[in-house]
């Protein structure tokens, strides 16, 4: 199974691109440490903000910095899926990549969860003041798990093979 | 220079920061230097952007605050650098090297700036002039070529 979808990916166009060109792949490289940043920079904010700091931002206004953590995600599911199907076989048996993979689902239901059940909570929260439990648990949850992505990420050639 | 950087390589540290097995060794150090990238450049451009007219409603006053934030990622990335530095030395003799470290040198100088310009003051101004605008995009760009540099690294010897 695991060997057809290798197989499969690696006969595609994007794939040989990928392979071959010797400035794509670390473009994309480039292009996912400006994402890492982005993302970094905008959730950790709101996490922090979220988790009870920044307490003289209003929450309504801290939510701007939302989006630029979704361009950072955004240009980091792209590269990221370029790499994979540049070289599926560096992750497809590689526990760090599982790994990442799955925190960066356990980050993104908590931000779909948090968002439907607390979004409109989130606009009540006036500069100065505490936020609840419910902001706070969401806030660590969120910057824990982008850590642990981050930490997998970065051992993909260490538990695994990728480079 | 070279037998310096050679006797560096050479010795017990550094052999065991590059060659170890643990995951202490230089898995985390690289990790440690990528959390701080993030930690460092995320911060400056959240009071870039803000700088620059993006999201308003966050008082330009407050984000003073994210000054101490990009000087614990600096820091952190200071350690692990001379650790990755130590750990595989003849990558300082490199172009890119010297690029990268002059580029850090310029962002740096314009953090410094930055935070005289638009704070020095006290005065928390909520819109920012010209100048202090065009340091702000100077500094989203550079560090935008230090993490491009940063990344080549990995492609040369």
């Amino acid at each position: 199974m695991t060997k057809a979808i290798v197989v499969y990916l690696k006969s595609t166009a994007i794939s040989h691109a990928m392979s071959m060109s010797p400035f794509l792949w670390p473009i994309c490289e480039m292009l996912h440490f400006i994402g890492l940043a982005l993302l970094i920079g905008g959730a950790g904010l709101m996490d922090l903000r979220l988790m009870g700091a920044f307490k003289s931002i209003p929450v309504s206004a801290v939510m701007q910095v939302r989006k630029w953590a979704a361009l950072g995600v955004t240009i980091n599911v792209v590269t990221g899926t370029l790499f994979f199907v540049g070289a599926p076989d560096q992750y497809i048996n590689n526990p760090a990549w599982y790994g990442k993979l799955l925190f960066l689902l356990v980050a993104m239901i908590n931000v779909a969860v948090f968002e439907t059940t607390q979004g409109k909570k989130m606009l009540n929260v006036a500069a100065g003041e505490n936020t609840p439990v419910s902001f706070k648990v969401a806030g660590a949850v969120s910057m824990g798990s982008w850590f642990l992505v981050l930490y997998f990420g970065r051992m993909l050639p260490f538990l695994g093979n990728a480079f | 220079m070279t037998e310096l950087l050679a006797s560096i390589e050479a010795s017990p540290f550094s052999t065991w920061l590059r060659e170890s097995p643990s995951v202490w060794a230089y898995p985390t150090v690289l990790t440690l230097h990528t959390l701080g990238l993030g930690v460092l450049v995320g911060a400056n451009w959240m009071v870039d952007l803000r700088v620059l007219g993006f999201a308003r409603a966050i008082p330009l006053g407050v984000l003073a605050r994210a000054f101490p934030i990009m000087w614990a990622g600096f820091w952190l990335n200071a350690a692990t650098g001379a650790l990755l530095f130590v750990a595989d030395p003849t990558k300082a003799t490199t172009t890119i090297f010297m690029w990268k470290l002059a580029i850090i040198a310029v962002g740096v100088a314009l953090i410094l700036l930055l935070k005289s310009k638009a704070y020095g003051r006290g005065v928390e101004m909520d819109r920012a002039s010209a100048g202090v605008k065009a340091i702000a995009a100077l500094s989203l760009a550079v560090w935008i070529a230090a993490i491009a540099t940063g990344r080549w690294m990995a492609y040369v010897a």
